[in-house]
């Protein structure tokens, strides 16, 4: 027993020298992500893969990345307490909203204008997908991909029941109704993830045309007839949730459309690759509509997208070395990988094989392109990130009929009066 | 249960098989199976397609799926997280022992004003739940230097196991009979070898007692290593298992494997040892 | 001797490694945190500021607080209860019978020993509302209940099922505990009843329940520090879920204040959670001392 605990404790120690050794001269930079690289089957996280370990192959000798990951759950608590420790990554996954405004605003993410000057941006779509990245005309994260939330559904449960593509929330009750009668679940929906019911309450939300901006500048109440409208429908289709809606997790929900026991889906343009690595045969039954309009409100063009984006540590030793790697992610390969392997919506212009991917990114890039206007998820759209929280438990609380509309949204501007207060005190 | 004990009633003090012990063996049957069947399902699932556990969940595997083993084994990085609890386990068991029992003959053997002071110092450590310093801590160690290093891991872990120790050891070494000291004594022995080669090797059942209590507990600690720990190659066993689920997707046939790799080596440990290990986990926590 | 045994030098260095470590690693963080507890943390410039007993009144305004300390408590009187029962149960039985006594009592020890994250995984999956055992009963024509999402009631199911899944991967300690000390009981004590004419029965509820009734306190105390700090099981059967399932412990709401992405980062508001989760410890520790020990001197 001695000399098997000896055994291991020198080949412990022999395993780290050994990965001591050979660290000179070489540029060590880190990149924090929030999945694990090699136990996802999250495609886009094996997409990342590949862009870390081909940059490492293409720049041995020169520079190094070694990617910090953890999960997404306490990914921000994580990334906070190294940068306490005055180990903040070089390069790390942030997502646009409040959360990248924490990092922003305190200095810790770096300005990139300077980096992007070389031609860099002009490879990007547009400069509007550095909308949600920019602070005060100074850009501080990279896009690397955009999701478009849609609606995706099993064309086959849909002509068996003989419904429709809905393009109106009647037409989509209607739909529901029928896919009721034929035996289906009409939708499959996560709210044990919270973040996935309160994606549906956002849509509901701005179709109903309620103000985000007028709410997050104090001028207006979260108690109004728009928001309770909302509620009120977020309740109506609830009754067409499958049954075991409040404890499924996103997966069990994704789950639940692509093993074809439902047949409506609100989900990001991510869930793609889970969709067709789960069942392939499901590919060819997948179609994709937007997600419908409500009568008489808001313009019924506007999607929720939302990209994953790169910042820059401020106090980096190697911005060259962070740079390669951001242009890495956004490269013609990596880029190519999002459309045609990770069915997500590439940011630069790249040309890629529309054989190649699966068959509803068409479907979403049309949706996408005629999009009126893009606007994020509502609990990365608030005040701050705790906001956010908060007002995805309050969704909740409305599916499980805790709380009426009015009470959630109540509950919501109470805490909206109190952040505000407590902004009005800091200001003083 | 009340027709357990109904039956016994029927007076009989030599052994035949009577109604009451079947019904016990039936009772305790049942109750292997309880513990048994969940972790046999886990094999088999184990073994199968992500589409055959969602269609058939309890039904056995077409084509044994191997490679779920070795995919867990490699994504998870298993092995490295089974050499890191390991690491962290065995620094933090030999610190333990050593500075334990060390406090425990201070307190239990040498005449000090204040050790009963310090042992009640000490034993109110046995009452604070580590969540409570958790905050701290991690605050701390991020400014040290032992945030995401297995030393920022161990240091907690051997604080917390030392109470139960101290307690555990002072008992014995109390009832170590004075005349071996004495006579110790006038074989001129220093106290360091009084206690090294005296007292220490009599009261062996109770390091084994408080090795086992502190290696078990800490091999299988999560909080502390889940917030303390974000490095992929840093990571303990129980965190590795918890990394298949992902942001979009629990991965449950990749899972399974990863936790019964976790549990095997624990469960082939403790069957070999079972009788010694309850038995001395037990005295622990009788004297604890 | 004496001498020996008052070496000054000895004694400072037998003790300094624990005292020095008990000092850093448990007073300064516990005084720390009880002065973070009465501090705001602003998460943008990641500074202290303090606030007094602020972090108090919201807590204690906060539902979630609330649900936590029902949850936590329910957890620490059903361990305590179903444990001391089903502990005693078992090891009165299994005290009976001689064949195979070691093989029952070592599996039913065994999950002690295992890693509560990884059985908390395996116990999510048997409950799972799709491919657990639900599947098994819907094959027999019931329709199971959400196991582990249905909110319904004072204390929830989900709250019940891991109550229980807690209780079968820890009652072999108590389990232990009892048989332990109902081996030490003399053979000739029941013996002598025997030939009283005692029954079994009898001979259990008159010889072995008050002789050991001492190790009632020890087993309790064990069951009530462990199902406060209670994390492990609920934290991998339920993940982020606890808190939209009103599943909330202290320990997970603590760790979701402190550490979770999703409203996570206030350091302030989880010590002042981890100040009430060291007062409930002390609490109980000394309510079931009291309560077991001193019936142990009257007797």
């Amino acid at each position: 027993m001695k000399k098997l605990l000896a055994v291991v404790l020198a080949l412990a120690m022999l395993l780290s020298m050994v990965s001591l050794a050979g660290a000179e001269e070489v540029q060590e930079i880190t990149w924090m992500f929030w999945d694990d690289l090699e136990a996802s089957s999250d495609l886009i996280t094996q997409g990342f893969k590949q862009v870390i370990d081909r940059f490492n192959e293409d720049y041995a000798g020169k520079y190094h990345v070694t990617p910090i990951t953890t999960q997404l759950e306490p990914y921000y608590t994580d990334l906070n307490a190294l940068v306490d420790a005055q180990k903040t990554p070089d390069v790390f996954i942030v997502s646009p909203g409040p959360n990248l405004t924490d990092y922003v605003a305190p200095g810790i993410a770096a300005p990139l204008d300077e980096y992007l000057a070389d031609g860099w941006k002009d490879t990007f779509a547009g400069d509007a997908v550095f909308a949600q990245q920019t602070y005060d005309g100074k850009i501080y994260a990279i896009p690397l991909n955009t999701a478009a939330a849609c609606v995706f559904y099993n064309k086959e449960i849909f002509e068996a029941a003989g419904a429709t593509v809905p393009t109106t929330y009647t037409e989509l009750l209607d739909a529901c109704e029928k896919i009721k009668a034929y035996g289906k679940t009409p939708i499959t929906i996560s709210a044990g993830t919270a973040w996935c019911l309160s994606m549906l309450a956002g849509y509901l939300c701005d179709r109903e045309g309620v103000d985000l901006k007028a709410l997050n500048n104090n001028e207006a109440s979260w108690v109004n007839e728009k928001t309770i409208a909302a509620g009120e429908k977020l309740v109506e289709l609830s009754q067409y949730f499958q049954e075991t809606a409040a404890g499924d997790s996103n997966d069990d929900a994704t789950t639940a459309l692509y093993m074809e026991d439902a047949a409506i889906l609100i989900q990001g343009s991510w869930a793609i690759g889970q969709m067709n690595g789960g069942n392939p045969d499901f590919e060819a039954k997948c179609g994709v509509f937007q997600f419908p309009a409500i009568e008489g409100a808001n313009d019924p063009n506007r999607i929720i997208a939302k990209s994953d984006s790169l910042a820059m540590s401020s106090t980096t030793k190697y911005p060259e070395a962070c740079i390669a790697l951001m242009k890495y992610f956004t490269d013609d390969t990596a880029q190519k990988y999002t459309a045609e392997v990770g069915g997500k919506i590439p940011v630069t212009k790249v040309e890629y094989d529309a054989s190649k991917a699966p068959a509803q990114l068409a479907d979403v890039m049309k949706i996408f392109g005629n999009a009126s206007a893009t606007f994020g998820f509502y609990n990365e759209s608030l005040v701050s990130s705790d906001a956010g929280s908060y007002f995805d438990d309050q969704m909740v609380a409305i599916f499980q009929k805790e709380k009426t509309p009015e009470e959630a949204f109540q509950a919501v501007q109470d805490w909206y009066q109190e952040y505000f207060a407590k902004q009005a005190e800091k200001a003083e | 249960m009340t027709a357990v004990t109904a039956k016994t009633k029927i007076k009989e003090s030599k052994p035949k098989l009577k109604t009451s012990t079947v019904l016990i063996y039936v009772l305790f049957a049942f109750l292997v199976i309880l513990y048994i069947a969940p972790i046999v399902w886990i094999g088999i699932t184990s073994l199968k397609t992500r589409p055959e556990i969602y269609k058939d969940p309890f039904g056995l595997p077409g084509e044994l799926q191997w490679e779920n083993y070795s995919f867990a084994w490699n994504a998870g990085k298993l092995g490295t997280a089974m050499l890191n609890s390991l690491f962290v386990c065995v620094v933090t068991l030999i610190g333990t022992m050593l500075f334990g029992s060390m406090a425990a003959f201070a307190i239990g053997r040498m005449k000090w004003k204040l050790s009963g002071a310090a042992m009640m110092y000490i034993l109110v450590g046995m009452m604070i739940p580590v969540h409570c310093v958790l905050i701290p801590l991690f605050v701390r160690f991020a400014g040290m230097g032992l945030d995401n290093n297995l030393w920022g891991l161990i240091l907690p872990y051997l604080t917390f196991s030392l109470p139960t120790c101290v307690y555990i050891m002072t008992g014995f070494f109390r009832s170590i009979p004075n005349e071996l000291l004495e006579s110790a004594c006038i074989d001129g022995c220093s106290i360091y070898k009084t206690f090294y080669s005296i007292c220490l090797p009599l009261s062996k059942t109770g390091l084994f007692v408080t090795g086992l209590m502190t290696f078990i507990g800490n091999w299988n600690e999560l909080l502390l290593a889940m917030v303390f720990i974000h490095d992929d190659t840093k990571k303990t066993l129980p965190v590795a298992v918890t990394k298949f689920v992902s942001p979009y997707q629990t991965n449950y046939e990749k899972m399974f494997p990863a936790i019964l790799i976790a549990i095997i080596p624990s469960i082939i440990v403790y069957s070999l040892f079972s009788n010694q290990i309850v038995d001395g986990l037990t005295q622990g926590a009788v004297k604890g | 001797m004496e001498k020996l045994l008052r070496n000054k030098t000895a004694i400072i260095l037998f003790m300094a490694p624990t005292l020095i470590l008990f000092t850093a690693i448990l007073l300064v963080p516990i005084v720390t945190s009880f002065y973070y507890a009465l501090c705001d943390y602003d998460k943008a410039t990641r500074a202290y500021s303090f606030i007094g007993f602020e972090n108090f009144s919201k807590m204690f305004k906060d539902p979630i607080f609330w649900i936590s300390i029902k949850n936590s408590l329910f957890f620490l009187v059903f361990s305590c209860i179903s444990q001391l029962i089903f502990g005693m149960l078992y090891a009165a039985l299994l005290t009976n019978i001689n064949k195979g006594r070691n093989f029952f009592k070592n599996t039913i020890y065994m999950p002690c020993v295992l890693s509560s994250a990884a059985l908390g995984l395996l116990w999510a999956f048997v409950f799972h509302a799709k491919v657990g055992i639900n599947t098994l009963l819907a094959g027999v024509g019931i329709k199971g209940p959400g196991w582990l999402y249905d909110i319904k009631g004072f204390i929830t199911l989900p709250m019940w099922v891991i109550a229980f899944v807690a209780l079968w991967q820890y009652v072999g300690q108590s389990m232990m505990l009892y048989m332990a000390q109902i081996s030490g009981i003399s053979k000739s004590l029941y013996e002598a009843s025997y030939i009283d004419g005692a029954t079994k029965t009898k001979s259990f509820w008159h010889i072995t329940l008050p002789l050991i009734k001492p190790m009632v306190g020890t087993a309790m105390s064990l069951n009530a520090i462990g199902s406060l700090k209670f994390f492990d099981l609920i934290y991998s059967m339920l993940g982020d879920k606890t808190t939209n399932l009103k599943m909330d412990v202290l320990a997970t709401f603590l760790y979701r204040s402190g550490f979770s992405s999703k409203g996570g980062n206030h350091y302030g508001y989880a010590s002042a959670i981890g100040v009430v989760l060291v007062a409930l410890c002390l609490l109980s520790t000394f309510v079931i001392n009291k309560v077991f020990k001193t019936e142990n001197y009257e007797m």
